[in-house]
């Protein structure tokens, strides 16, 4: 199958981490994930909170210029609007008729669009991935935390199973980490209310950060920009709000994965995580090819 | 048909009414919502909202427009899809609030919320550039909002960490985007 690397906006800013990282555990499976040319931002929820038809209209224009290859995507949220409009448009002739009438061109809504998860576990396959891992990250319980939007809502996304989703944790596993079994995996950490109303996102982290750690978790793993900013970057003010201690690193899923193949550090990007990680990676004996 | 008399519930007037209105726009049936509340047990932000999901779609079963369109609640929502997810008659609250931010944005109804100025800006951006700069959306959103204390230490822990480059990227075909922005406006408009 040939993909093309949708990246989105915050893949260009604040998860420049997410990126290379993504891209350094491709290189290391041999994977092409080429940028989609001229691509533009999905709408996000700006869009579909505000206009329904722009909001399918901007995911069609980039879609529509993937020329037959598997548009892959990173961000949750990208994913999210990406797959919505394909659903809206490919099952709506009427709909299809007015994109196609802002956009410019005709688009049916046909292009395949996967989540780096999907592509690792499904296409590229577990056994592919255990064999590219040099440096097991024994002794490392991860709290696999999807989020609203990769899972939800089913029939559009496809992903997994809706409420208790598994594919992070069986990557995770083959990266020789233990996932542990915990009940918040799908819960909200408030998205971009991070900007309009922080003391949502402060609640909802707080919550989650609490549930990994009962479940006896050494860190957190994501799969999402606005997960990870939620919980990495406003943990101290969690702590500092609720009086808990939790120093849980956050980390995308492809920077786990990368230490666990020997990715070169500076690719996985670990010193732009704002909890930081090396004490804890130091006491598991886990490090990165320097 | 009992002997010529009218019926009581006129379903056809449902067309005019604020459940027809969000179903125009939306797609969802509010009509179909039968209270169970399952909806409101899973929303993330049901426990700080001033209306909960099962009670704002019952709202609007009962045409309360105006208390509606002005809540807190239809800002809160995170649009995390709980609620559609699991409503047993498919109904999608997330949906149902996407229609009723616009419906409250066209009807001018004060918004308790910078949701519609972060929309805002958000949108211009990608109108501009194509793509969104994080560093020049924030600055531009603590511009509209003058809420320029909040999280002020939070921008500079971002640059040391290379999170908020300088310089977004940005593609051509300006004059394009725009015009698909005023293509969509006016067929979107209902
Ligand atoms: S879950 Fe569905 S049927 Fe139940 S109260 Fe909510 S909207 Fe109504
Ligand atoms: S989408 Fe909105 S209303 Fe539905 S569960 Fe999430 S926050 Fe609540």
């Amino acid at each position: 199958m040939s993909y093309t690397f949708f990246p989105g906006c915050s893949l260009e800013g604040s998860a420049k981490d997410f990126h290379s990282s993504t891209m350094a555990v491709a290189a290391k499976l041999g994977l092409g994930l080429p940028e989609l040319k001229d691509w533009i931002c999905c709408g996000s929820t700006a869009a579909h909170a505000s206009d329904p038809l722009l909001a399918d209209a901007l995911p069609a224009k980039s879609l529509s210029a993937a020329g037959g290859a598997t548009v892959a995507v990173a961000c949750a949220a990208c994913y999210s609007r990406l797959k919505t409009a394909n659903h809206h448009i490919a099952s709506d002739a009427a709909l299809r008729a007015k994109v196609a009438e802002v956009v410019g061109r005709d688009y049916d809504g046909r292009t395949p669009v996967l989540h780096m998860l999907e592509i690792l576990c499904r296409d590229v396959g577990l056994d592919r991935i255990a064999a590219a891992v040099s440096r097991p990250l024994s002794g490392l319980k991860v709290a696999c935390y999807y989020g609203c939007l990769l899972a939800r809502p089913p029939e559009i996304t496809n992903f997994d199973d809706a409420e208790n989703p598994t594919l992070m944790d069986k990557l995770m596993e083959a990266a020789g980490a233990e996932p542990v079994d915990w009940p918040y995996k799908t819960e909200c950490c408030g998205a971009s209310a991070s900007i309009t109303d922080s003391s949502i996102v402060l609640d909802l982290g707080n919550k989650i950060l609490a549930m990994a750690q009962t479940a006896g978790a050494d860190c957190i793993v994501t799969a999402c920009p606005l997960c990870q900013l939620n919980l990495d970057l406003r943990q101290k003010d969690m702590e500092a709000r609720f009086g808990r201690t939790y120093n849980l690193p956050v980390f995308y899923f492809t920077q786990l994965l990368g230490l666990a193949m020997g990715c070169p550090a500076d690719k996985l990007s670990l010193a732009s995580l704002v909890v930081e990680p090396q004490a804890l990676l130091q006491a598991k004996g886990i490090g990165a090819e320097a | 048909m009992t002997g010529g008399m009218a019926p009581s519930i006129e379903i056809e007037s449902i067309g005019g009414s604020l459940a027809g209105d969000v179903q125009a726009r939306s797609g969802t049936s509010p009509m179909s919502c039968f209270q169970c509340a399952k909806c409101s047990s899973g929303c993330p932000v049901a426990a700080r909202a001033d209306i909960k999901p099962h009670e704002l779609v019952r709202m609007v079963q009962m045409d309360q427009r105006e208390a509606v369109l002005s809540s807190r609640f239809i800002w809160e929502c995170t649009s995390c899809q709980t609620c559609a997810t699991r409503c047993p008659q498919n109904v999608s609250v997330a949906g149902m609030n996407d229609a009723l931010r616009a419906m409250s944005r066209a009807a001018a109804a004060p918004a308790p919320s910078t949701v519609p100025a972060f929309t805002e800006v958000f949108l211009d951006a990608v109108r501009n550039r194509g793509r969104v700069s994080e560093l020049a959306l924030m600055i531009r959103y603590k511009l509209r909002t003058g809420r320029f204390f909040e999280d002020a230490d939070k921008a500079p822990v971002m640059l040391k960490k290379g999170k908020l480059p300088l310089f977004g990227t940005q593609v051509g075909g300006k004059s394009e985007r725009k015009a698909l922005f005023a293509r969509a406006a006016k067929g979107g408009a209902k």
